[in-house]
């Protein structure tokens, strides 16, 4: 599960303007807290690990690490562990897909989708190597931090949609037993993603408590037809920024740096299922997809997500310069890729290749960057936010725009009434 | 009230829903409309640099003659205890089996749909893991389709059916898919079933191509074609 959201507080502004008050409502406030704490089962006594935690405070208390000097592990930046983790309706949910209630829910989709998740297809493929601290030990620099930031995002995202998803399979048990198994089994696909990528940050010397995680983390409560549209894109996404950077490492193995990136041809498998299961959801559920109100939606939030991605990436350019990518042209590919499989099942998608959308994501990226650096100055609070009202608001006039190019029409042919008519 | 509706399909062929008394008469169009009116399925193009050096047509029937390509004859079952069981139980000898397959034109389901192709190879690699025996092909220019007069004339040619014993997962294939077209047939042989049509494939080259990766070499679908039936010697 990719959960794109702002690492940066300069992004907060943009990320308030775009997720629109009515629809989020933030449960609980949580910044990071990095706690050293001895590497249990080091054969060196001397070798610390970084445990990474989640504090409930307002304020990131000072780090407290007593890391040797001469270590080459670097503290990590405590604004990058903020995604976002949702939570959901769940009565609601449970209406929703509730077999006695809703007598036509199309259950030969969840029966063939269930068949799929349990056949397990990476039952035995995420298993590590010694390749693994090899690579990490090579890594120096701001590589290896750019690494380790990688790691510690992919991680916390992935744990979140484990939690999200375990707790949808306990909650449907009793309402829609084949729809909450195929939750429980997509959680174990999530948590197997997540223990991965902790156990590569063991390679650097570090750990995500994810146990603390679980219960300090911020929830963000969206309703469960926005958890459809928004998790269906986190998925989708995230299958094609992976088998992107997948095939473009096996085409180019001089950038292979990290071994992770072998993995992604089978892990991406996995994010693909999981949107393909999200994509029936709605399809039971056809009143989200077929209404005006549907398409405003949709549209929002292919923008949201779309537009996270571009600009948290061109904040990253090192770490796809670090695997010989271009930064915008991946975006661009893996969004437009991303939009051409969403049209099989949104009613509205943006119009992704029209050169004027490319336009307007480089001119937010150009805004963005203003903000960063206005948030970087030795400037005083107020000063600070009177240089960031002009900067929001064109932002939020780029949204806009781009939130209002003429979309393009789409839907899956199966609730298309002129679908008899079509020619294959 | 007139009603037109386009959407573009992989092979880059555009239906227009007229209104209700053209309901029943379909009206083709080449996809060259507004872009903004239609979605794409379409690969992007493909530059000369990244074309590999073969030619770019396939013979259908050639591919038989390649020793390299030929299997026994065998039915699909599943080596594991019947529990675990992924496909539909082998039928026996005089019984006539079901097949479920969905169905599209060549140029989607081989040429544009590439997480297609992964989706063929991640079956088929687990299967070989787990000694299951292969229970899905490709058959290009199927015989079945001809008991199937409503799909053939909604199926542009050359067509391309992915055929399976295992109901469940050709409408997990459908569900990922979605613009190809599904159902099911009997036979009394596995041979009957994937029986085909000898046909050349040619897709024309992209002209530009965006990914910062090659596309998938052409042929990609040889592993996957129906089993070659060994002659008997006496």
């Amino acid at each position: 599960m990719l959960l794109l959201s702002p690492p940066q507080p300069q992004l907060q502004p943009f990320f308030t303007s775009l997720h629109m008050a009515a629809l989020v409502k933030p449960i609980s406030n949580v910044t990071p807290k990095f706690v050293s704490s001895p590497r249990m089962g080091s054969s060196h006594s001397s070798k610390f690990s970084t445990i990474i935690r989640m504090s409930a405070t307002a304020t990131p208390p000072p780090s407290t690490s007593t890391k040797p000097a001469s270590s080459k592990k670097g503290n990590i930046k405590e604004t990058l562990l903020t995604p976002r983790f949702y939570t959901t309706d769940f009565d609601e949910m449970e209406t929703l897909f509730n077999t006695e209630i809703n007598k036509n829910l199309n259950q030969d989709e969840f029966e063939a989708l269930l068949q799929e998740f349990k056949t397990d297809y990476n039952q035995t493929h995420f298993v590590r190597n010694k390749e693994f601290k090899e690579a990490a030990d090579k890594l120096e620099g701001p590589l290896r931090q750019i690494f380790v930031e990688f790691l510690e995002r992919s991680c916390t995202a992935e744990f979140s949609g484990f939690l999200l998803y375990k707790e949808l399979g306990r909650r449907l048990k009793k309402t829609n037993p084949v729809v909450a198994e195929i939750f429980s089994l997509m959680s174990r696909d999530e948590a197997r993603h997540a223990g991965f990528l902790n156990k590569g940050l063991s390679d650097f010397n570090l750990a995500l408590d994810l146990g603390f995680l679980t219960k300090a983390r911020k929830y963000t409560f969206f309703k469960p037809k926005f958890i459809f549209y928004a998790t269906y894109l986190s998925e989708k996404i995230g299958y094609w920024r992976y088998i992107t950077i997948y095939r473009h490492l096996k085409a180019n193995p001089e950038f292979q740096c990290y071994p992770i990136f072998k993995y992604f041809e089978n892990w991406c498998q996995d994010e693909n299922r999981h949107g393909d299961f999200f994509s029936a959801l709605m399809k039971a559920q056809p009143q989200f997809l077929n209404d005006w109100k549907a398409k405003l939606w949709s549209r929002f939030f292919c923008l949201s997500v779309y537009v996270t991605m571009y600009l948290n990436d061109c904040q990253r350019t090192a770490f796809y310069e670090g695997i010989g990518l271009n930064t915008k042209e991946f975006d661009m590919h893996v969004i437009i890729e991303t939009n051409r499989t969403t049209a099989r099942i949104f009613p509205a998608v943006l119009d992704v290749e029209n050169p004027e959308f490319k336009r307007k994501l480089d001119r937010m990226v150009e805004i963005n960057e203003k903000l960063v650096a206005v948030g970087e100055s030795d400037d005083i609070a107020v000063v600070k936010n009177l240089k960031r009202i002009p900067l929001v608001a064109a932002l939020v006039s780029e949204l806009l725009a781009t939130y209002l190019m003429p979309p393009i029409e789409s839907g899956s042919v199966d609730l298309a009434e002129f679908e008899p008519q079509l020619v294959y | 009230m007139l009603g037109v509706t386009t959407l573009t399909l992989g092979s880059s062929t555009t239906l227009v829903a007229q209104n209700h008394a053209q309901q029943h008469a379909t009206t083709l169009a080449s996809a060259n409309g507004n872009r903004r009116d239609s979605v794409s399925n379409r690969t992007h193009p493909l530059p000369m640099s990244l074309v590999s050096s073969t030619d770019q047509s396939f013979s259908f029937l050639s591919s038989f003659k390649e020793p390299t390509h030929a299997r026994p004859f065998t039915t699909a079952v599943a080596s594991v205890d019947s529990d675990k069981l992924n496909s539909s139980d082998p039928p026996t000898k005089n019984e006539a089996s079901k097949y479920y397959f969905l169905v599209a034109n060549a140029k989607f389901m081989l040429d544009e749909e590439e997480h297609f192709q992964e989706q063929l190879f991640e079956r088929l690699r687990l299967f070989g893991e787990r000694n299951q025996e292969q229970d899905f092909w490709l058959v290009i220019e199927p015989k079945f389709l001809d008991k199937f007069p409503n799909i053939t004339k909604r199926l542009k040619r050359p067509a391309v059916a992915l055929v399976s014993t295992n109901g469940p997962w050709i409408t997990f294939m459908k569900l990922r898919l979605d613009r190809v077209l599904s159902d099911s047939f009997e036979a009394e042989s596995l041979e009957e079933a994937l029986a085909f049509n000898p046909t050349d494939l040619k897709f024309e080259k992209p002209e530009k191509w965006v990914a910062p990766y090659p596309k998938y070499e052409f042929g990609w679908w040889k592993p996957f074609l129906p089993p070659v039936q060994t002659e008997v010697q006496p």
